[in-house]
């Protein structure tokens, strides 16, 4: 058993979850939340995850976590994930650990170890400009033997270390790249355009071997997914597991969680999309919780500890092969008007026996939308509760487009 | 799942939800609360829904919703605040009414927090009724209607509908009579207020004859359920039975006590109905006039026209349609009859076939509808009210204050063009008006300002406005663009041809600022001031363009009235008498401006307020650009500047100001 885990971010759900399981732990982030720990009696170290110096390093920080007799680092936060690889190759005396970090840090790195363990990923490649993403454009266009007139072929730049959409860009065409690329986005990764089904996964490893898998059905990215995963992909899922036990074989994940994105084609075949390894976002460990009824924050904080016992483990997670009838769902309201004045919710919603709850604030004042950064905030979520995969994919299509601001 | 009902499946959310918050740390507390109240909001538009909540509050005061926030305590809380925030919206709003739900809960004994006694949360919910009324009775105040949102309104209206049901009325008696008083006094066309308060009143207090305040409330209720001895107790048909059992002096007796019934307030029982039939029928001609309450003007014009004033009452008068009785005796009054146009579009409308869709719009102002009375009696009744009470014309809860005021300029200017558009919406469901020389149809148009009309108007309303509406709002688009207020074209293009050339509006479009509003004040003395025009008075109405403003006079919208009248009141202080189409004539603009209905020299339905405070809200109006007279410059700068103080320290903040000098 852990002696003291520290939490790398801040995540007010997994506090309590923390507080409510009675486990040591203490919680690492920015100064801005010292006021707030200090108020709730939250054990807290503030420390600048930003900045990198003599003073502020790895080192430093596992000093300052010593006299909480911290033995375990889990990363809350994206940009957290190689400060606990840190200090977690300290308490495991494994410098391996960190180097998985930063797999998880480079996602052109994380494509060319994927490749090499021979899961499918798309053609990638690390671009500098515009010109190196155009070229890249080019080279794609003609492996797909494209012909005068012809649409160019989707390519997708991701920063390479961002937490989910953030910096994402979709670029269908040449003048795309020119339109939409900035500065700014260089040096990142450039991908051909997987196609088929896209969900994600969050196994939750302890001694390298998955002892739970969740699979989130993605039905329209950054917008909306349901748990569990809906009976087609359902069908799928030994193939999954395999799949997936082949990338935390490849990746040496050890102990905690992993988050990857897949894509399932219309021949059966899984590619691989991206990997993290803190809490995925879109509330999928919320749905996943609900739908399985379990703490899915504390078990994804439990996972990282080495020392877990086995009947630890199989208090705190579901039997591998659960299948809820109950399906749990989300959509993430975006306004879809420059000015918004108020929130409306509209009657169909109100009458909707599959509605659960929603989380919408309404606009203090006539409010200007600013134009959208990758996805944007979003205003809130919509959540859905129901014992049809099938109607809550309607439902989740059809809410992405309500205007619930007006 | 199908099996429940949507009620069931709300109520095991709200289960869910209360059970989340409850367990949660005070981390999260917050966010389980933000979910909470959002499933609370969404529940209250709705009875049941209310009923459901009010169940939940013990459990969610225990939980401690109201923790941390400045409900917490329900002693420290004030009665006069509840009506601003339930105007403000969700969570505000939501919040409240779960307060007040507590106070109802700590009243039935439901729920004992020991920081507040039963008595004191019954006076306390008592005085959140009597500054709530607009609520109780859904009629929107103006400020009100542009501040909340449907679903605010059908919430909170459910709320209070949920607790007058429950709460003692006692305290609340000498209130509902002032509010009795002042609605009469402004003789609306719709009397469903009124009377809604009345039978409220009936229902739920015994009142004691000799108590000075009971009195009066006792006064409004003979009116409607008992108005004279002989109809007492009487149930309808039995009293046309005992009417038969008179004698022509005993009926002219029965006929004085009704009419003296009716003019005290305006309101009309079904008895009333019931004696002016048999009265008619039985040709009683010299006791209808007394049973009508007329004046010698009156009496001449029924003495003129009996054959046809006969058969319109026969044709339109039924005891579930009677309130119409009062508009006949007025219209008999001010003379309308005495035009053989309109005798001549009245006796057209009357043999009319009514368009299906015209009638179901009837049918849904109708609230208590008999099926004795057709779709062409009510839209005829309601002609009457409107033709006899120009005045008394309301938007209801709907945004169309323009067609409010237009049917109620006509009324009164161009009575026989009103008949005849009625009963040519009554027939096709369409109208065409001529703009600028070329023709403006209703069914051709896109929407207007309405999206879901409130029917609660009279029929002549819901006929008329939703086509006018989309006339007006045609209107508008056609004339948008131009530099300047569309109104400046559509205002004489839709009322008519009296409607003055000349127009100012403050607001200069050019600029996108208020300019010279020194100039434009003075304009506005010299249109109407006698003392600047040369003692002339206002001749037709003057559409006027207001800027709405909250009571704590910050702009809120636009709003449209009619300046009938600029006159010196008992005080010697010049008000400016104008037409408010909005229910409630009443209301609170900020800056202790508050326009009065009665007691300061007003006609019954005309609002009004001291000159200089009026002024202060006008953006727009017409003036006569030909006789624009010198003595303008002789309006002292000091009136002016108490103009523009007012107007610039309330709406006036949400615009930019320029000085400069303006060619009008």
């Amino acid at each position: 058993m852990a002696k003291c885990f520290a939490l790398l971010g801040w995540s007010l759900p997994v506090i309590e979850s923390m507080q409510k399981m009675d486990k040591p732990y203490v919680v690492v982030s920015f100064p801005d939340f010292e006021q707030y720990a200090a108020e709730n009696n939250i054990p807290f170290v503030s420390y600048q995850f930003d900045e990198w110096s003599d003073t502020s390093n790895s080192l430093d920080l596992h000093e300052k976590l010593k006299p909480y007799n911290v033995d375990v680092a889990v990363p809350l936060f994206e940009e957290t994930v190689e400060w606990a690889g840190a200090l977690n190759s300290i308490y495991r005396d494994d410098p391996r650990v960190l180097n998985r970090a930063f797999l998880f840090r480079n996602k052109a790195m994380m494509k060319r170890k994927a490749l090499i363990g021979g899961l499918r990923v798309g053609l990638f490649e690390e671009v500098y400009n515009k010109e190196g993403v155009k070229e890249f454009m080019k080279r794609l266009n003609a492996a797909n033997l494209q012909v005068e007139g012809e649409e160019d072929s989707w390519v997708h730049i991701k920063p390479f270390a961002s937490a989910g959409t953030v910096g994402h860009r979709l670029l269908r065409s040449m003048s795309d790249i020119d339109e939409k690329c900035e500065e700014g986005d260089f040096p990142c990764l450039a991908e051909s355009h997987l196609p088929g089904q896209e969900f994600s996964c969050e196994a939750f490893v302890h001694g390298g071997k998955i002892r739970f898998l969740n699979i989130t059905e993605y039905v329209k990215l950054g917008y909306s997914n349901f748990i569990p995963e809906g009976n087609y992909l359902h069908t799928k899922r030994e193939k999954i597991m395999k799949e997936m036990q082949k990338l935390v074989d490849l990746f040496g994940i050890q102990y905690g969680m992993i988050h990857p994105e897949w894509f399932l084609t219309e021949n059966d075949e899984l590619n691989f999309g991206e990997v993290a390894c803190r809490i995925p976002g879109g509330h999928i460990l919320e749905l996943c919780g609900k739908a399985y009824d379990f703490d899915a924050l504390a078990a994804f904080v439990l996972c990282h500890d080495p020392d877990l016992t086995e009947e630890e483990l199989n208090k705190i997670l579901p039997p591998i092969d659960a299948r809820p009838k109950t399906f749990y769902g989300n959509v993430m309201i975006y306004p879809h008007k420059n000015r918004i004045e108020k929130l409306e919710i509209p009657e169909e919603l109100k009458e909707e026996p599959f509605f659960l709850d929603h989380n919408l604030v309404p606009p203090l004042t006539t409010q200007k939308i600013n134009d959208r950064d990758g996805f944007g905030n979003h205003f809130g979520t919509v959540n859905f509760k129901g014992d049809d995969p099938d109607r809550m994919t309607e439902l989740l299509l059809h809410y992405e487009n309500v205007d619930f601001y007006v | 799942m199908s099996e429940q009902t949507i009620d069931d499946i709300n109520q095991s959310r709200l289960k869910e939800l209360l059970n989340d918050f409850f367990e949660a740390t005070s981390l999260t507390k917050p966010d389980k609360a933000n979910k909470l109240m959002n499933q609370i909001d969404i529940m209250a538009d709705s009875k049941l829904g209310i009923e459901c909540i009010y169940s939940y509050v013990p459990s969610l005061t225990e939980a401690g919703i109201f923790d941390g926030s400045p409900w917490a305590d329900p002693s420290k809380l004030v009665p006069n605040l509840a009506n601003g925030t339930l105007k403000s919206g969700h969570p505000n709003s939501t919040i409240e009414l779960l307060s007040e739900l507590r106070l109802m809960a700590i009243v039935n004994g439901d729920l004992d927090n020991g920081q507040i006694e039963p008595d004191e949360a019954s006076n306390y919910l008592q005085e959140i009724i009597v500054a709530n009324l607009e609520f109780v009775f859904n009629e929107p105040q103006e400020e009100t209607r542009l501040m909340m949102s449907d679903h605010e309104l059908v919430k909170v209206h459910s709320l209070f509908k949920f607790i007058i049901d429950k709460v003692d009325l006692e305290q609340v008696k000498e209130k509902l009579s002032e509010e009795l008083t002042l609605i009469c006094a402004q003789r609306p066309v719709v009397t469903e207020k009124q009377r809604n308060i009345i039978a409220l009143v009936k229902e739920k207090l015994d009142l004691d004859a000799y108590k000075p305040e009971d009195r009066k409330l006792l006064r409004f209720q003979k009116c409607i359920y008992s108005p004279t001895e002989g109809s007492a107790d009487k149930p309808l048909d039995e009293y046309g039975h005992y009417l038969k059992t008179l004698t022509k002096a005993e009926l002219y007796a029965e006929a004085q006590e009704m009419s003296s019934r009716m003019l005290e307030f305006g309101l009309v029982s079904q008895y009333q109905g019931i004696l002016l039939l048999h009265l008619v029928r039985n040709e009683f001609h010299q006791i209808v006039p007394i049973c009508l309450g007329l004046n010698p003007v009156g009496e001449a014009k029924w003495n003129e026209n009996i054959a046809f004033v006969s058969d319109l009452i026969k044709d339109t008068v039924h005891p579930y349609n009677c309130q119409c009785i009062y508009g006949l005796a007025k219209m008999l009054e001010n003379g309308v009859l005495g035009r053989e146009a309109v005798r001549s579009s009245l006796s057209n409308l009357a043999t009319s076939r009514i368009h299906l869709k015209v009638e179901e719009r009837i049918d849904k102002s109708t609230r208590k509808k008999s099926k004795d009375v057709s779709s062409r009696q009510y839209l005829m009744g309601s002609l009457f009210r409107i033709l006899g009470q120009p005045l008394g014309v309301g938007q209801g809860n709907n945004p169309t204050c323009q067609s409010a005021r237009g049917i109620s300029m006509w009324s009164k200017h161009s009575p026989a063009k009103l008949i005849n558009m009625v009963q040519t919406v009554a027939v096709h469901d369409d109208i065409s008006f001529r703009f600028e020389g070329q023709e403006i149809k209703a069914s051709e148009t896109i929407e207007g300002l309405v999206h879901n009309l409130d029917y609660n108007l009279d029929a002549v309303s819901v006929t008329l406005v939703p086509l006018l509406d989309k006339v007006y709002n045609e209107m508008m688009r056609r004339a948008a663009g131009r530099g300047d207020d569309p109104h400046k074209w559509v205002n004489p293009a839709l009322y008519g041809q009296w409607i003055l050339i000349g127009f100012a509006s403050a607001y200069d479009y050019l600029s996108n600022a208020i300019v010279d509003f020194d100039g434009f004040t003075r304009i506005f003395y010299g249109m109407c001031h006698p003392e600047y025009n040369g003692q002339h008075q206002l001749i037709y109405p003057n559409p006027i363009g207001i800027f709405i403003t909250s009571s704590k006079g910050e702009f809120l919208g636009f709003h449209a009235v009619s300046l009938l009248r600029v006159a010196k009141d008992d005080n010697k202080e010049y008000r400016a008498y104008f037409l408010n189409p909005n229910n409630e004539g009443r209301q609170d603009w900020g800056q202790g401006i508050k326009p009065s209905v009665f007691g300061n020299g007003e006609i019954a339905g005309e609002s009004s307020l001291p000159l200089h405070q009026f002024a202060a809200r006008v953006y727009a109006f017409h003036y006569n650009n030909l006789s624009q007279v010198s003595k303008q410059m002789e309006i002292p700068d000091s009136e002016i500047q108490k103009v523009k103080k007012l107007a610039k320290e309330s709406w006036g903040q949400a615009y930019t100001w320029l000085e400069t000098k303006k060619q009008w």
